[in-house]
């Protein structure tokens, strides 16, 4: 079977993700230090605890915003990729979970086939839609408002007190915490376990060549057909 | 011998005041009972008392004199060089000094920074002093903000504290500027002012209006058991009656030192933040007084570490942690851990299966 190379994820993406990824893992770092300073003293003082944490939540906010300019201004992808369609919802879904939950197993090849407009299978189409609509809005915008409690006052009241900012903010980042994991390691599910890590870097994921696909999609194969 | 003599220097200063103002004393026709401050001062305070009898430098508002532990003493006792020639010659010297009653205070303030810049009575008036339990976390940063502006305590803590509204706000400067040890958490009834941006200890009159006919701690504490428990605070902050009330909330030292400096182990956000959540279990409502004072009343236990309702808008990082949120989160962190593990069990075990079809994953 020939192999083809697909430019999956463009620069903005690429930058977007390694940002975000980088600021995250520091997030939770100081954050359980923040949290645990008796238990987790990692990052020296709990100042620098809380100016690091606060640094690297401004970055993935604005990263966050590259993401979401990117995706909406300039691609015109962002429902398209994020938002799963009819046949994502009824069969699709179902499609993708038989196939992590079973037939991965038995070494059957993976249903769905990234292309550069469906590079989301259902099952991530719709956890990212939570991720990146809901979670991680959320967790950014009770952090910042964290940072600003003075300024904010009036908001952190009529949101109910700084107690039940601080545990929504908590428990949204142990759920950002838990999907990490989930995350990282369906990454290695591809064809070899960097299959889907090293498009994140290139841009170029290495597909299969097969007669049932890429008939629509032929254009954004590129030069670097093998 | 020494006992009469105790009660001769007890009584002395009653005898002096019916001798210099027999007809104040007569007048009140109160007699000692040494117990009433005012009543025992009575001499003293019928010109003094009177803001139109003298200036209001020398003015002393019985109520206030009233409630001090100074007032039993006597005003003679620190006024003890007084004579017969009061009030036509004005002067009243002392030989009495804060520190003939306060030695230990003052050989501990004598060797503070302050010492050299302000007496005792720059922050203590001795005619209305309380006890640290009778006084505001506000009152007390009001007596440091006499000398130090708050746009200079801002400016300064801007430079290496986070937050520094917040803190400033929450903390009473005693609790890091004295030799402090044990802290605990005061809650005060505040109002929600114009935007909201500062929370204001209300005062007697208004939660007098607020509570009607029954006592003012009954508004929060509504069985009347003078005991507030998380429950009564749930109901307080719910209830829409209360809506521009809330409940502000400071940390403030169980006995400041006089030892007034920075302290090292202060400059250690974990002094405060990583002393572990037994710190804050313990809390007190302040109520406020009809003579300025505060009345203290127990909080249940780990009222401060409530996740919804008992104190809303009080959270201290770390320290305040709530145990069971600790645990849900941890629940929701393995959760995720699921699949990797899991899955990645199966994967192993079934991996024949894929490297058969060149799959080297």
């Amino acid at each position: 079977m020939s192999k083809k190379l697909v430019y999956l994820q463009p620069a903005p993406v690429r930058i977007w993700h390694w940002l975000n990824a980088l600021g995250i893992v520091t997030l939770i770092i100081s954050g359980a230090q923040i949290r645990f300073p008796e238990y987790v003293p990692i990052l020296g003082s709990y100042r620098a605890a809380i100016n690091l944490h606060n640094t690297a939540g401004i970055v993935v906010a604005l990263s966050f915003s590259i993401w979401f300019f990117y995706y909406k201004m300039l691609a015109h992808t962002l429902e398209k990729t994020y938002v799963p369609n009819t046949e994502d919802l009824t069969t699709g879904l179902f499609r993708q979970a038989v196939f992590y939950f079973l037939m991965y197993f038995f070494g059957t090849p993976n249903p769905h086939h990234p292309t550069p407009e469906h590079k989301f299978n259902p099952l991530q189409k719709s956890a990212y839609l939570l991720i990146m609509f809901l979670l991680m809005p959320l967790v950014s915008l009770t952090g910042i408002v964290l940072m600003n409690i003075g300024p904010m006052r009036e908001l952190v009241l009529m949101i109910g007190g700084m107690k039940l900012l601080s545990t929504l903010h908590f428990l949204l980042a142990c759920s950002l915490c838990a999907f990490l994991f989930t995350h990282v390691y369906l990454a290695t599910l591809g064809k070899s376990p960097m299959a889907y890590i090293k498009p994140m870097w290139t841009g170029w994921e290495e597909e299969d060549e097969r007669e049932d696909h890429g008939k629509h999609d032929d254009h954004e194969v590129g030069d670097k057909r093998q | 011998m020494k006992t009469r003599i105790m009660i001769l220097q007890q009584m002395l200063p009653l005898l002096l005041t019916l001798l210099l103002f027999p007809g104040g004393a007569a007048a009140s026709g109160v007699a000692d009972t040494f117990s009433d401050g005012v009543s025992k001062n009575a001499g003293c305070i019928k010109c003094h008392g009177d803001n139109k009898a003298v200036s209001a430098r020398v003015y002393i508002d019985p109520l206030k004199l009233g409630h001090t532990t100074h007032a039993r003493f006597g005003c003679i006792t620190c006024h003890d060089a007084i004579t017969t020639a009061h009030p036509a010659v004005k002067a009243v010297a002392r030989t009495t000094t804060c520190g003939d009653c306060h030695a230990d205070v003052t050989v501990e303030y004598s060797r503070s920074p302050h010492a050299a810049k302000v007496s005792c009575g720059g922050c203590h008036n001795p005619h209305q002093v309380s006890e640290l339990v009778e006084v505001s976390g506000d009152d007390l940063n009001k007596q440091c903000n006499k000398c130090h502006s708050m746009i200079k305590i801002n400016a300064s803590h801007a430079k290496w504290l986070p937050q520094t509204d917040i803190h400033l706000e929450s903390v009473a400067c005693v609790t890091c500027h004295s030799g402090a040890e044990n802290f605990i958490v005061n809650l005060y009834i505040s109002r929600k002012q114009d935007g909201r941006v500062n929370l204001v200890p209300v005062g007697y009159e208004e939660l007098k209006k607020l509570s009607g006919n029954n006592e003012l701690k009954t508004l929060i504490d509504s069985n009347n058991d003078g005991y507030v428990s998380l429950n009564e605070l749930r109901i307080f902050n719910r209830n829409e009656v209360y809506h521009d009330y809330c409940l502000k909330s400071m940390l403030t030292p169980v006995k400041p030192t006089h030892a007034f400096k920075t302290f090292e182990s202060r400059w250690n956000c974990t002094f405060c933040h990583g002393s572990g959540n037994q710190t804050m279990q313990t809390s007190f409502l302040s109520i406020p007084q009809k003579d300025g004072t505060y009345a203290r009343m127990a909080v249940e236990k780990g009222a401060v570490l409530d996740v919804l309702n008992a104190i809303p808008d009080f959270y201290l990082t770390g320290a305040g942690r709530n145990a069971l949120l600790n645990k849900i989160g941890l629940v929701i962190i393995a959760g995720g851990l699921i699949m990797p593990v899991g899955h990645g069990f199966l994967r192993f075990l079934t991996r024949k299966n894929r490297s058969d079809k060149g799959d080297r994953s």
